[in-house]
């Protein structure tokens, strides 16, 4: 699980242009490191791409911290196996 | 198929800065595959450049994005009189082929992700067979009052 925190961490990171070490896991994305909302797409689809899951649009909203990203993630990684 | 009539109706951007004359495919939220004749009365050769008429690298962006628009919306509100109003968030380009006067620019959209105010979408233009430029955007759609 370390990996997938570490993964997600830093295609994050790559998009919004920060340093992974800011992307704790319960930094907000709105908040605390300036996501906006096109970013979250990007992020959305970046993972969708990477784990070759999709994404339901409604689940956007509830991405709003690493760790609650890592929850989304994890139940479609999950669904597909 | 969409004329140009049918696209003035789809688009926000009007005369003179429409960058694509004729849609020649549209397949649902799919893939949509667009035409620009690029000819030397395109006011941007005037000064770019004025000795070398080649179009700018922007305007082909334009016409990405204004083919891109047809696919995120040709279906939604059809005929309705909604003002929306369109905001690229990034670009990833890449340009390959200048392109000239008496080209015809052929530019395919398909989504990576689209959903209900915003999509990301990768377009590739091409003259021929030629392929002049690629470039993967991201835009919402906000509407208006």
């Amino acid at each position: 699980m370390q990996d997938l925190e570490n993964e997600i961490r830093n295609i994050i990171a790559e998009i919004i242009e920060k340093e992974p070490s800011q992307i704790t896991l319960d930094a907000k994305f709105y908040e605390d490191l300036d996501v906006d909302s096109m970013m979250a797409l990007e992020i959305l689809a970046a993972m969708e791409k990477k784990y070759k899951i999709a994404i339901p649009e409604d689940k956007m909203a509830q991405m709003t911290t690493l760790r609650a990203t890592m929850d989304v993630a994890r139940e479609y990684i999950g669904k597909k196996a | 198929m969409l004329d140009i009539e049918q696209i003035q109706k789809i688009l926000p951007q009007k005369y003179p800065f429409l960058m694509i004359d004729r849609v020649l495919e549209l397949e649902h939220q799919k893939k949509v595959v667009a035409l620009k004749n690029v000819t030397i009365n395109d006011g941007f050769f005037e000064g770019h450049f004025p000795e070398q008429p080649i179009m700018p690298g922007v305007l082909i962006i334009e016409a990405m994005a204004q083919a891109s628009i047809v696919l995120f919306s040709a279906d939604k509100g059809k005929g309705e009189e909604k003002k929306v109003a369109y905001f690229l968030g990034a670009v990833k380009a890449r340009f390959f082929h200048p392109v000239y006067p008496g080209d015809q620019l052929k530019i395919t959209v398909e989504p990576v992700k689209m959903i209900s105010g915003a999509a990301i979408v990768n377009a590739v233009a091409c003259v021929g067979e030629i392929e002049v430029a690629k470039c993967e955007l991201s835009f919402s759609a906000k509407e208006g009052s």
